[in-house]
């Protein structure tokens, strides 16, 4: 008895002993890096020395300058409808590209898995700058196709008109993304045991009863971390912007996002001058995590609420943690 | 023994000698970097910091530049780490005068000769309110609009005079079939400072007007700006299709292309016409009828030196022959083609279509771009109420007379005379 508490208790030390090199990293480049710049925005100066202790001002700025608050409510709302279409459209066809995948007898299921998964891997800028070609209004594949079709009259300039600009950028965001939900979605479907679908033939389910029925609520927990990463990752979103429209998420700030905002006003400054206000751009990303602060703490509860409820606890694919969605 | 003392002691005073003299002539051979943030132009540079290599064999400036848009925050955030380079473009008005608020650029004031090379107006750019200067003037780009010679020919245009004139001529090109004009707005940056500030000195009336509104003389809002306004309505159907989503290299394709007969730029784009299939040459900006016209001549880079360099007497050194009159050849013939030197000394230029745009502004009086000496130091700054509006308009999203209002009421939060 005596023996074994010891043991348990050395391998407790032991373990911390492990973890502290990865504390060490997570403190130095994470942890103080965060509450540093969250100091930050209680501070203002010239360019990127901050001496000048302000209290709250920054974010008073943030969130009642007319000018200021104008832009970032704006940034703000236009986060949101990112995310919202991505989790529309990039997650739903994400499942059913993994529906497909993981049909029995589907032919060539490594090929199509591939290719679903090679945008993933290619940088942004290239793929914005692909996009941006075919959107182009001049010479872009997509108007030239319209033209011939006849449908002339849909030739719109893309990425110039408020209306479209954001919708595009997203679906260029979903279209390069697409392949992490789908391969979570398949690990998880791949981990449901056979028994339950051979029982719900037996009672006489079909496609999409056994769907309804079976495969999603199974599925629940890995759409619950898809949710979370696709909200984290739309959250922080930068660089699709920036590469096909650039960083005043132009035109008339309907691409500006969180991101976006960010950078302009804590990093590059606005053209010509260029000169960063570090402080407020500090306040801005606090706020911004803490909204995902708040977003992943929410999702979690619901999420530990449902298997508390009794909701079968899903084996959580291997890899989920460390990609982005 | 008193020989070998001696013996001992020579060759000790030959060692200390030796020592000395390698010693001598490791500090006297120098490297001194310079930042830019023209990135295009390393092999100008490269050019013009070999000759005067030649002229100082011990000083050798290494040029390294940085991608445009960084520029501003990448020197900044060097020059407060300490790691600035020893000599550097500075931009003119608010922006470098900022630098040298914040003590990163020398005085350079003192200089020889410089007072003597650079007239008052023309170190101005780069001096504070006190006349205090921070940098040696180094080019100034000039603005126009470029036009497909052959095609105006083939149309039976001539080069239009009044800026009716130039809508007419804008309406027969686009009737036989071409876009009349190639620029476009996704880059937001050029409709602003090729486009609007390239007309609006022919509508305010150039320096004299724009000095008005600076002194709180004339409101933003006035006849004059909204005419401005209106002529960036009257524009836009001349524009490309979807010339909303065009971006900057998209409207120098099409014009290069001979897919637009009319581009509005500034002078720099020249070294980008080279092997072109057709004649081209450039005209200033038809000012309206019964009005003078203007070409918008801007100071653009200057070159300072860091106020924290380990080798202050060797930049001092290189400044003064930039603008030494042996010197002068050299630089005006080094300097990329569109970039015009701003010394009195300054030789003329060779390249045939750089010396028209250049004879431009030496026929037609000229203005600075009209944000940049006051309008840019607050927030919202000028140049983007400016830019906001132009966009607005052009894309019908306000009334000519919305935007001169915008851009006379956020000026007036933050610049005392347009209160």
């Amino acid at each position: 008895m005596n023996s074994s508490s010891k043991v348990r208790r050395e391998s407790g030390a032991l373990w911390l002993l492990f973890a502290l090199p990865a504390l060490l990293v997570y403190a130095a480049f994470m942890a103080v890096p965060v509450i540093n710049s969250m100091r930050l925005s209680f501070f203002s100066g010239s360019g990127y020395t901050l001496d000048n202790f302000v209290g709250f001002n920054n974010y008073l700025r943030l969130f009642a300058d007319p000018e200021i608050s104008a832009r970032f409510f704006k940034a703000f709302g236009n986060t949101w409808v990112f995310f919202g279409i991505n989790m529309l459209v990039q997650n739903t066809i994400g499942l059913l590209f993994a529906l497909i995948l993981s049909g029995k007898g589907f032919k060539g299921k490594g090929a199509f898995r591939t290719i679903i998964f090679i945008p993933v891997t290619l940088s942004v800028l290239v793929t914005g700058y692909i996009w941006k070609l075919i959107l182009n209004p001049q010479w872009g594949a997509l108007n030239i196709i319209l033209t011939k079709v006849g449908l002339g009259a849909w030739a719109m300039p893309w990425l110039g008109d408020p209306r479209f600009a954001l919708t595009a950028i997203t679906l260029v965001s979903s279209w390069q993304w697409v392949g992490l939900p789908t391969m979570m979605f398949l690990a998880g479907l791949e981990r449901i045991p056979e028994e339950l679908f051979e029982a719900a033939q037996i009672d006489g389910a079909g496609g999409w009863l056994t769907f309804a029925r079976v495969k999603l609520p199974l599925l629940l927990p890995v759409v619950g971390i898809v949710s979370v990463l696709t909200f984290v990752g739309n959250f922080n979103a930068f660089d699709v912007v920036f590469a096909m429209e650039g960083a005043n998420g132009p035109p008339s700030y309907a691409t500006d996002l969180m991101g976006t905002f960010f950078y302009r006003t804590g990093i590059a400054g606005q053209h010509p001058v260029g000169i960063p206000d570090m402080g407020l751009g500090a306040a801005v990303a606090t706020v911004t995590f803490a909204v995902l602060f708040a977003g992943v703490l929410l999702a979690n509860r619901l999420m530990n609420g449902r298997e508390a409820q009794g909701a079968e606890p899903m084996a959580r694919p291997a890899a989920e943690g460390r990609l982005r969605a | 023994m008193k020989n070998g003392k001696f013996l001992k002691a020579t060759a000790l005073v030959l060692a200390l000698a030796a020592f000395c003299a390698l010693a001598a002539s490791a500090q006297a051979k120098v490297q001194l970097t310079m930042g830019s943030w023209r990135a295009d132009d390393v092999t100008q540079m490269t050019k013009l910091l070999g000759a005067f290599n030649q002229k100082y064999p011990n000083i050798e400036v290494k040029f390294d530049p940085t991608n445009p848009p960084d520029y501003n925050a990448a020197l900044r955030l060097q020059l407060q780490s300490g790691i600035g380079p020893d000599l550097m473009y500075a931009r003119s008005y608010d922006t470098g005068v900022q630098l040298f608020k914040d003590g990163f650029f020398a005085d350079v004031t003192s200089l020889p000769g410089l007072k003597k090379v650079y007239s008052d107006l023309a170190r101005a750019p780069w001096a504070d309110d006190k006349g205090n200067s921070f940098a040696v003037p180094f080019c100034a780009v000039s603005h126009g609009v470029y036009y497909n010679v052959d095609l105006f020919k083939k149309l039976g245009i001539a080069v239009p005079q009044t800026w009716e004139d130039f809508l007419a001529a804008c309406k027969k090109i686009q009737d036989a079939g071409v876009t009349p004009v190639a620029n476009g707005l996704a880059d937001q940056w050029d409709i602003n400072e090729v486009v609007m500030m390239n007309i609006l000195p022919n509508f305010i009336g150039g320096a004299e007007g724009r000095l008005a509104y600076e002194a709180g003389k004339a409101k933003f809002n006035d006849a004059k700006i909204v005419a401005a306004f209106q002529a960036m309505k009257q524009l836009a159907p001349f524009c490309p299709k979807g010339f909303e989503a065009l971006t900057y290299n998209d409207s120098n394709a099409l014009f290069v292309n001979q897919k637009a007969a009319m581009y509005f730029d500034g002078s720099w784009t020249m070294a980008s016409f080279t092997d072109m299939k057709f004649a081209w040459s450039v005209f200033a900006p038809p000012p309206p009828k019964g009005k003078k016209g203007f070409v918008t001549f801007h100071p653009d880079s200057g070159i300072a030196m860091n106020a924290k360099t380990k080798y202050p007497n060797e930049c001092k050194t290189f400044l003064q022959w930039l603008y030494s009159d042996e010197a002068a050849a050299i630089v005006s013939n080094s300097i990329p083609t569109g970039f015009f030197p701003i010394a009195s000394n300054a030789a003329k230029i060779t390249d045939a279509h750089a010396d028209a745009f250049l004879q431009m502004s030496k026929s037609h009086p000229t203005d600075v771009r009209f944000v940049w000496p006051k309008l840019m130091s607050g927030k919202p700054s000028g140049y983007n109420l400016l830019n906001d509006g132009v966009i607005a308009v052009m894309t019908g999203k306000q009334t000519p007379q919305a935007a001169a209002d915008d851009l006379q009421n956020g000026l007036a939060q933050w610049y005392a005379p347009a209160k």
